[in-house]
């Protein structure tokens, strides 16, 4: 027994195994290189094509007989950028040392719907004696007991603690206002992390999926969100959410989460979309590229990448503007009052 | 447990006159105790520190491999066990690296920190006095992350696996003009194991705040995960102590759920190997005069 032990140790000792490296395709670092290097990784990666009707092949074809081999490096982030605007996702930029391209669309050509002027001259006031603020949230009680809450980009922290005071500090309120227009996004917890004071039980909210291949229908089964009831201090009034185009990426994710709660109304203009959570990459010239790789659906299973409709459809009213009055705001202190 | 740590075979003035108080104090002769001493008591322990290349290279994070220094440290202890008619010894390898690598553009950098323990038994088979070969198998366990500072989204690629390895060592006490050194070949390689990957667009958002971790933790062997340890290393005298140079070859790579990684380093290390001797408090006591404690 023992022998046969030893011969066995020994053969193992003995295996020259037949490895091989892992390693992927590389690509020249010209235009040509680069070129192949973007395409490749936004059909490889990229979890919108069946969705937006995108042929990326006949997108190969008709973009690589635009590279020429002398061609300047602007030139050619140039010709990448308009190759990625087909794509239509303002989730896609690429990255040099001296541009980042952006696809613009999904707020361009529509009203703005949000006056910074007058929300800060008229509305919020000063910073020292008018409003407060609390990490990301700026906040204050109008005239007419209504609560207001501006926040401005959903990059910038919001803890529970903070969540607690300023829900405290409005509790006498009639009802709340929550002012997202032109917030861009950011991170998705602070999303879900506000969300969960307006609701009092476990809710679903949408769905996720990731793509588990190159393909361009390789994805995962959806995996289920929710939002479930925060353990501080939840609203339980009325409460209405400010929306404009440039709603977006998080703030999109937030919508989604609070159209379904009780006692929510979303007031303003369709979100610009935006549910593809991005990931990087990069070209062999360092150029970085960003690109959306995870779909978020709503409850239905209904995409939300170009955007979630309003319960109550508002634009801005120049007159009002010329008053300086902020028609999307008066309008939900309307509401909120009934 | 006291440690006694043995002198080299070169006497110095200090152990003889430390050998000879022992005997004139206690009274034990030396040969008394050398018959009395277990050979799986005795440890060769060696701490090393090197620098070196590595190019780590994980699609989850760029298509490209990033190129860069490597800087690690070692620990190794070796004894012989009481198995198999103490024919057995025991080996612990621990190391840490850490690189600091750039992409082909050099103009993006990554942090790439793995802490790695090995632990084994492996069969010695004594050809001659100087020279063996060692078979056997070792627990590989493997900790860590690959942070790349420019990514949003998948900034960082987190390490965890862990292996049944292979192991197989050569070792040959020589001398070249009387000047006696020790060659060590070792060579590592996964057997099976288990380890944690994400899926092909998998955030780490859908796995630790969503709590989607199916299927995360993967079986993995030849057909999925091909790597290799090699380490060669000479030990030599100098003065009273006993110096170590290794060259560790180490190949790490895996192609699991839909990402492809691979780590390549090449390090160069210097360190100091001691002898040590561990004896039971319980069946010896030392005299008083070499006690410091």
């Amino acid at each position: 027994m023992k022998d046969n032990i030893k011969i066995l140790l020994l053969v193992i000792c003995c295996i020259l195994l037949p490895t091989s490296c892992i390693e992927e395709e590389e690509f020249a670092n010209t235009p040509e290189g680069n070129f192949e290097q973007l395409w490749k990784i936004i059909d490889e990666k990229y979890c919108f094509f069946e969705y937006k009707g995108i042929d990326w092949n006949a997108v190969h074809d008709e973009y690589a007989a635009k590279i020429k081999p002398n061609m300047s490096s602007e030139n050619l982030f140039e010709v990448l950028s308009k190759m990625l605007f087909v794509l239509k996702d303002g989730h896609v930029n690429l990255s040099s040392a001296h541009n980042t391209s952006y696809y613009d669309e999904w707020y361009q050509n529509y009203p703005w719907n949000y006056n910074a002027e007058i929300v800060s001259q008229y509305y919020l006031g000063r910073a020292s004696t008018d409003y407060r603020t609390a990490a990301g949230l700026k906040y204050k009680i109008l005239d007419d007991n209504i609560g207001y809450v501006r926040y401005e980009s959903f990059q910038n922290g919001v803890g529970d603690g903070n969540l607690d005071e300023v829900l405290l500090y409005l509790a006498p309120c009639n009802g709340l206002i929550i002012d997202v227009r032109d917030n861009k996004g950011g991170n998705l917890t602070n999303s879900t992390r506000i969300a969960a004071r307006f609701t009092n039980e476990k809710v679903l909210t949408g769905y996720i999926r990731h793509k588990t291949g190159k393909g361009h229908n390789d994805f995962s089964d959806p995996i289920a969100i929710y939002v479930e009831p925060s353990k501080g201090v939840r609203w339980q009034k009325k409460v209405v959410v400010l929306t404009n185009r440039r709603c977006y990426s998080a703030t999109n994710d937030f919508v989604n989460n609070m159209k379904d709660l009780p006692n929510v109304t979303l007031l303003g203009d369709k979100t610009g979309g935006g549910s593809g959570l991005p990931f990087s990459s990069e070209l062999p010239n360092g150029w970085t590229i960003r690109f959306s790789a995870s779909p978020i659906f709503d409850r239905n299973m209904q995409q939300i990448e170009f955007g979630i409709e309003p319960d109550v459809k508002v634009n801005m009213d120049p007159k009002d503007e010329q008053r300086n009055k902020d028609t999307l705001i008066e309008e939900a202190r309307k509401l909120l009052n009934k | 447990m006291h440690m006694v740590e043995q002198f080299q075979p070169m006497k110095t003035l200090h152990f003889s006159f430390l050998m000879i108080a022992f005997c004139l104090f206690t009274g034990v002769e030396i040969q008394a105790q050398t018959d009395t001493m277990q050979t799986d008591k005795y440890i060769t322990r060696a701490t090393m520190y090197g620098v070196g290349f590595t190019s780590v290279f994980d699609t989850y994070l760029s298509p490209q491999e990033y190129k860069g220094v490597d800087f690690r440290i070692s620990r190794e202890s070796m004894r012989m066990t009481k198995l198999f008619d103490g024919n057995i010894s025991a080996q612990s390898f621990f190391q840490a690296d850490l690189g600091y690598t750039h992409n082909r553009a050099d103009n993006n950098n990554s942090f790439s920190c793995i802490f790695n323990w090995n632990y084994g038994l492996h069969y010695q088979f004594r050809l001659t006095d100087n020279f063996k070969l060692l078979a056997g198998a070792l627990i590989d366990l493997n900790g860590g992350f690959v942070y790349n500072l420019r990514n949003t989204n998948n900034p960082a690629s987190a390490k965890a696996y862990a292996n049944l390895d292979a192991s197989g060592m050569a070792i040959w006490n020589l001398k070249i003009k009387r000047f006696p050194l020790t060659l060590r070949y070792q060579i590592n390689t996964p057997m099976v194991g288990v380890m944690f990957s994400p899926h092909y667009g998998q955030s780490y958002y859908e796995i630790f705040s969503l709590g989607n971790s199916k299927e995360v933790v993967r079986l993995t062997s030849f057909g999925n995960q091909q790597a290799l340890r090699q380490m060669l290393s000479v030990d030599f005298p100098i003065g009273h102590s006993q110096m170590r140079l290794s060259y560790i070859a180490d190949m790490q790579q895996s192609h699991v759920n839909g990402i492809k990684t691979h780590n390549y380093s090449h390090v160069f290390m210097v360190g100091f190997v001691r002898n040590i001797f561990r004896f039971s408090s319980k069946d010896k006591q030392l005299p008083p005069s070499t006690r410091a404690y």
